[in-house]
C-alpha cells in the first residue's frame, strides 16, 4: 500500500473514531427527553438559584436601587456555600454514571472502550456547561425585572460592597471585587471556577464508579464536598477564636488546600495577598481533571460493565 | 495472534481456552474450555445462575476473564480488539431509547459502523415482523416488539457471528416460529450462532451441538 494510501485510511479512521465519539454524546443527551431525572435537576437548580438570589434582589426592592443584570450571579455564586449546592445537584443527574443502560451493549458492540469512554467525558463536559449555563441564565432571569445590561456596577452593588450591608445579609459582595474587573469578566471569571469545580467532583465520581461502583462514586463527592466545606477560614475563626493574624494565615492555607475555596472568587490573590491567583487556580485544577481522566482510562481497560435492565 | 495459539480445528469461529470469571469470592466460571465450529448453531442451556450470560459477555468483551483467554475469528478478545467486529449480539432485555421510532433507534445504532443505508435497516425491520414506517415510539411497544428490534439491530449489519441470550423471550407462538426459520435462515448463509434458550424445543429444533453450564462448569451434551 502507499504511503498516500495509508495517510488517507488513518484520516478515514480518525474521523470515523470522532464520529462515534460524538454519536454517543448525542445519545446520552438523546436519554433526556421526558427524563424525570433531568427535569427535577433543572427545576431544582431554578429554584435554588432563586433562593440564593433572593437576598440581592429583595435588598434592591428595599432601597430602590437598580442592579447590573449578572450582579445576582455573581453575588451568590461569588460564595462557596453556593457554589456547593449548585455542584451537588449534579450528583442527581450523574447518579448513574458510568451510563450503562439496557442498550449500551448495541453501542459498546459497534465502537471502542476508548471511544465510548470519549464519548460519555465529552456529555458530561456539555452537560456540566449547560447545567452551569442554565444556573447564571435563570440568576439574571430573576431580577431581570430591576436590571440594567451595562457592563458597570450597580448603585446596589457598591451599597452592598463599600457598606456593611453585604455582610449583613450574607452577600459576599466585597470592594476587592468591584475594584479588580468588570460585571461580565467577574462572571466569565466565575462561570469558569464553577464549571472546574464541578468538572472536577463529577471526574472524581467518574473515577470511583469505575473502580470501586456506585456506592463509592456518590460517597466519594460527599466525601470531596465536606472536605471543602471545612477548609473554611471563617469556621476556622468561629470555632478556634482566631486573631486577626491567624485568621490571614488561616485564610491564605484554605485559599490553597480546599478546592472549594479555588471556586470561589474572592479568595484570590489581586495583587496584595499571598493567596492562590486565578492562574494557579486554573492550572490545579487542569492538572487534577487530567489526572483523574487518565484514571478513568486506566480503569475502563478492565471494566466490568454490569448493564441496568429494561428500556433506557 | 494466531501463531502463538493452536486450535483444535482450523474452522473454529470462537475459542474459550481454560476461562475462569470470579466477582469477589465468587466463581461464576470455572475453567471453561470450549471451540466453537464456525457455520453451525451452538446451544447453551442450564438454569439461571449457572453462568450462561457471564459466559456470552466475556465472549462479546464486557467481562474481563479472571484467568485464561477468549478469541473470536481468531483474535483475542480484551488484547487485539475490545469488542469483536463482525457479532450480532442479545445480551439480557434489549434497551433502545424509549422516545424515538424502532427505525431511529437501528438508524443511530448503524450510523456507529456506518456500514449499511436506510433501505437495509427497513428491510431487516420488515424481516422480523415490524413495520419500518411505523410511527409507534418503543415506549408503545409489546415486550416480543422489542425483543424482534433487538433481534433486527443484531443482524441489521449481517454480521458473521451472532451471540443470543433467550431470543425468543416475549415473543409469541408466531414470533418463535418466525424467529426459528430466520435463525436457520442464517445459518445456511454460514453465520455462527451462540443461543441460550430455556425452552428445549427451541435447543433440539435449532441446535447442531449443544453444552450445558452447571456451576460454572461447561459440559458437552451433543
Amino acid at each position: 500500500m502507499t504511503s498516500t494510501k495509508v495517510k488517507k485510511n488513518r484520516l478515514r479512521d480518525f474521523a470515523s473514531a470522532i464520529t462515534q465519539v460524538w454519536q454517543i454524546c448525542v445519545y446520552n443527551f438523546m436519554s433526556w427527553k421526558k427524563n424525570p431525572r433531568v427535569f427535577i435537576t433543572f427545576g431544582l437548580a431554578f429554584v435554588l438559584c432563586f433562593l440564593l438570589t433572593d437576598k440581592v434582589v429583595e435588598f434592591s426592592y428595599e432601597y430602590d436601587t437598580i442592579m447590573q443584570a449578572v450582579e445576582p450571579f455573581v453575588w451568590t455564586f461569588g460564595d462557596s456555600n453556593s457554589i456547593l449546592l449548585a455542584s451537588l445537584l449534579l450528583i442527581l443527574l450523574f447518579s448513574d454514571m458510568p451510563f450503562l443502560g439496557a442498550g449500551i451493549p448495541f453501542y459498546l458492540m459497534r465502537t471502542t472502550r476508548i471511544r465510548w469512554m470519549l464519548g460519555q467525558v465529552l456529555y458530561i463536559c456539555i452537560a456540566i456547561f449547560i447545567y452551569m449555563l442554565f444556573v447564571m441564565l435563570s440568576s439574571i432571569i430573576i431580577c431581570m425585572k430591576n436590571a440594567f445590561a451595562g457592563n458597570m456596577w450597580s448603585e446596589t452593588g457598591a451599597i452592598l460592597g463599600y457598606s456593611q450591608a453585604g455582610k449583613a445579609i450574607a452577600v459576599p459582595s466585597s470592594v476587592k471585587t468591584m475594584e479588580m474587573s468588570t460585571p461580565y469578566e467577574c462572571m466569565a471569571t466565575i462561570f469558569l471556577l464553577m464549571l472546574l469545580y464541578t468538572l472536577l467532583c463529577v471526574f472524581i465520581m467518574l473515577v470511583m464508579n469505575l473502580r470501586k461502583g456506585k456506592f463509592w462514586g456518590i460517597g466519594s463527592v460527599f466525601i470531596f464536598s465536606i472536605y471543602g466545606f471545612l477548609l473554611n477560614p471563617q469556621l476556622f475563626k468561629d470555632t478556634l477564636h482566631l486573631s486577626d493574624e491567624q485568621m490571614y494565615i488561616a485564610n491564605v492555607a484554605t485559599g490553597w488546600a480546599s478546592p472549594l475555596q479555588h471556586a470561589t472568587y474572592y479568595m484570590h490573590n489581586f495583587g496584595y495577598d499571598l493567596l492562590p491567583r486565578l492562574k494557579h487556580t486554573y492550572m490545579i485544577y487542569a492538572v487534577l481533571i487530567l489526572l483523574l481522566f487518565t484514571s478513568a482510562f486506566l480503569a475502563m481497560r478492565n471494566y466490568n460493565f454490569k448493564f441496568t435492565g429494561g428500556l433506557d | 495472534m494466531t501463531d502463538a495459539l493452536s486450535f483444535e480445528k482450523e474452522n473454529t469461529a470462537i475459542s474459550i481456552q481454560h476461562v475462569s470469571k470470579s466477582f469477589d469470592k465468587d466463581e461464576v466460571l470455572h475453567d471453561v474450555n470450549h471451540n466453537f465450529e464456525e457455520g453451525l448453531i451452538h446451544g447453551v442451556i442450564g438454569n439461571n445462575g449457572s453462568g450462561k450470560t457471564v459466559l456470552f459477555k466475556c465472549i462479546c468483551g464486557f467481562l474481563t476473564p479472571s484467568k485464561g483467554k477468549i478469541f473470536v475469528d481468531y483474535q483475542q478478545v480484551g488484547k487485539d480488539m475490545d469488542f469483536p467486529d463482525d457479532m450480532g449480539i442479545i445480551i439480557e432485555t434489549p434497551g433502545f431509547l424509549p422516545f424515538s421510532t424502532g427505525f431511529k433507534n437501528l438508524k443511530i445504532l448503524a450510523s456507529l459502523r456506518d456500514k449499511i443505508g436506510d433501505d437495509r435497516i427497513k428491510e431487516t425491520i420488515r424481516r422480523v415482523g415490524l413495520d419500518p414506517d411505523s410511527k409507534k415510539l418503543v415506549s408503545k411497544y409489546s415486550l416480543g416488539m422489542r425483543q424482534r428490534l433487538g433481534i433486527a439491530q443484531a443482524i441489521m449489519e449481517d454480521p458473521l457471528m451472532l451471540i443470543l441470550d433467550e431470543p425468543f423471550n416475549g415473543l409469541d407462538k408466531h414470533g418463535v416460529a418466525d424467529m426459528r426459520e430466520l435463525l436457520l435462515e442464517l445459518k445456511g448463509r454460514g453465520k455462527t450462532i451462540l443461543l441460550a434458550s430455556h425452552n428445549q424445543a427451541d435447543i433440539d429444533e435449532l441446535c447442531d451441538t449443544v453444552c450445558e453450564m452447571d456451576a460454572g462448569v461447561l459440559t458437552v451434551i451433543r
